[in-house]
């Protein structure tokens, strides 16, 4: 009985995910001591929460059964917008941090009307945003990235404020990370909304005749994802003092990325917070990692690849032996 | 005679040049399992679209309990009490079964959060799992499963408990035994006989005369998106309905059948 009861425990694509980032965190380890010490813990955990906040929204929004391109865009453009207001008119910060995610909503807002009103694949139409969004950011600074970003205001200590506890140095943002993954966790799991998402995803139709309106919640989860974009820029941005209208290139599929491995359903219907956030460690953790063991700099998107790829042939094997229908 | 609990008179629908409904019309009495037979294309699920609000009439009137209503959605189809149960969109798989039978009207915690406001997962589960054993189908099934892992059959039940728990008037099967094995099919039959003995009306879609025979109280058989003959179970047989459905010669039929 007990066998039986971990088999199926296996068999969960979090767990199977949560084994693969244990054996990988003691293969660094073993190859290179310097994998655990709090500089780097530090230097993982910096970085990590920034593509983390993105995943948790994507997780909800592939939940529905839409994705998002567009998210690596926006991560650069809100803050560019924010620093373009503040350094050239002089605008309050909190009054620019506002209109910037005024943007990202409008942003959000028109994805999620063209996916669900004009029936266009979220693929096409966020691959557009994406070329929109970066182009807008390309323009507006004129392909340079701005001048070094000093700003005094709660809302930036709030936001990149930093902290040491002991040999380790945390950022706000991991507190952020924190917050909003409890948030994404009680939502999809616990709340009525969370109840719609999963059945928008596993079955539209279904969802739509029970009196769901799937159409006003997939608008939402655009629009709350690119917000939560904007927001991972923007601490980004502030924490290195530096907006880059080339920043966050190429995150849109590292992002999906994480929240697949972690055993989210690419096509809707079955998503987990718990599975995303082994994700976003299991690939942050590959990054760092595969760098202190020595791998060649330019080599080393072979490896991360290739470790994907074997999770996800992992996980449609263990599909395969649960499905019944 | 039992009350009308549906009425329609003289439904017509087109899509361009196709006239999907010519003046369809029946009745369907409180309490009883009225079958429409047709052949492919003869307007069945057009029909049954425009009861459960995904199509809207060109002209003609439906009635509910003598009431002149209109239906622009789903949701006004629920709201009246007309529950429509398709052969595979009913569910959503992945969900559980206590998660399907209160999609949409999921019991919260703290209603005045709207969307956001925490299901209320032990009077979920305590109410599904009292549903399933009031059905009769508790046995074999865990409230907290997916709905990927039941069988066609679980499945088509599950879906059935449901329109009975929100006391759905009128519940609407479209093919309800297609794709099912024999065991579940008698499952299903035997299930509908028992919606009606709880008092609801059943309209069954089928291509199958036989279990017509088996569960119906009255036939109603389309043709060409009309409504062309009436027939009582109890004073037909199967060969008269099987000619009406082909359009075989009428005139040699008039006695078995009360033409419209």
């Amino acid at each position: 009985m007990k066998s039986i009861h971990w088999q199926n425990a296996l068999k969960s694509p979090e767990l199977s995910s949560l084994v693969i980032l244990g054996v990988i965190t003691v293969l660094f380890v073993i190859g290179n001591g310097e994998f655990l010490s709090p500089l780097n813990i530090s230097n993982l955990l910096a970085f990590l929460p920034e593509l983390g906040i993105i995943a948790l929204a994507m997780t909800l929004l592939l939940t529905a059964g839409e994705f998002d391109l567009s998210v690596g865009a926006v991560f650069a453009l809100c803050p560019v917008m924010v620093a373009l207001l503040v350094q050239n008119t002089g605008m309050d910060f909190a009054l620019a941090l506002l209109l910037g995610f005024a943007a990202c909503v409008a942003i959000g807002f028109l994805n999620g009307i063209l996916v669900t009103k004009v029936g266009i694949s979220s693929f096409l139409v966020t691959l557009s945003m994406l070329l929109i969004v970066r182009g807008a950011a390309l323009y507006i600074t004129q392909g340079f990235p701005l001048k070094s970003l000093e700003i005094e205001h709660v809302l930036v200590t709030l936001l990149s404020g930093d902290f040491r506890a002991g040999p380790f140095r945390f950022y706000a943002s991991f507190w952020w990370f924190i917050g909003l993954t409890l948030l994404a966790i009680y939502v999809l799991d616990y709340s009525k909304l969370g109840n719609w998402i999963s059945a928008i995803g596993s079955n539209r139709s279904a969802a739509v005749a029970r009196g769901v309106p799937a159409d006003a919640v997939k608008i939402g989860l655009f629009i709350a994802t690119s917000v939560l974009a904007g927001l991972a820029g923007t601490i980004s941005a502030l924490r290195i003092s530096a907006a880059s209208p080339v920043a966050g290139t190429g995150y849109e599929l590292e992002v999906i990325a994480m929240v697949v491995v972690g055993g989210t359903a690419l096509n809707g219907g079955r998503g987990t917070v718990l599975g995303t956030l082994v994700g976003i460690f299991l690939l942050r953790v590959i990054r760092n990692g595969i760098v202190l063991v020595g791998v060649p700099g330019l080599a080393y998107n072979i490896f991360v690849g290739a470790i994907i790829l074997a999770m996800l042939v992992l996980h449609a094997l263990l599909q395969k032996n649960t499905r019944r229908t | 005679m039992a009350e009308d609990v549906l009425r329609l008179d003289n439904l017509t629908k087109s899509f361009g040049n196709v006239h999907a409904l010519v003046n369809a019309s029946l009745t369907l009495r409180e309490g009883e399992v009225v079958a429409l037979l047709g052949d492919n294309g003869a307007g069945k699920s057009t029909l049954i679209k425009t009861i459960s609000g995904v199509h809207r009439i060109d002209s003609g009137q439906i009635s509910v309990r003598g009431r002149p209503v209109t239906i622009r959605s789903p949701r006004d189809a629920i709201e009246l009490g007309i529950e429509t149960i398709h052969q595979d969109t009913s569910l959503a798989p992945d969900l559980s079964i206590a998660r399907n039978l209160f999609l949409g009207r999921e019991p919260v915690l703290f209603g005045f959060l709207g969307v956001f406001a925490p299901l209320d997962l032990g009077e979920l589960k305590r109410s599904a799992s009292a549903l399933l054993k009031r059905v009769g189908i508790s046995k074999k099934l865990d409230a907290d499963a997916p709905v990927r892992t039941l069988s066609g059959g679980e499945r088509q039940s599950i879906a059935i408990s449901r329109a009975m728990q929100f006391s759905a008037k009128v519940i609407i099967l479209d093919e309800p035994t297609n794709n099912l094995g024999v065991e579940e099919t008698h499952g299903v039959l035997r299930f509908v006989k028992e919606v009606r003995d709880a008092g609801h009306s059943v309209l069954f879609i089928t291509h199958n005369i036989h279990h017509v025979f088996q569960v119906a109280d009255r036939i109603f058989v389309m043709r060409r998106g009309e409504v062309t003959a009436e027939l009582v179970v109890a004073e037909t047989d199967l060969l008269t309905v099987e000619s009406i459905i082909t359009g075989a010669d009428m005139s040699e039929l008039m006695g078995g059948a009360r033409h419209k």
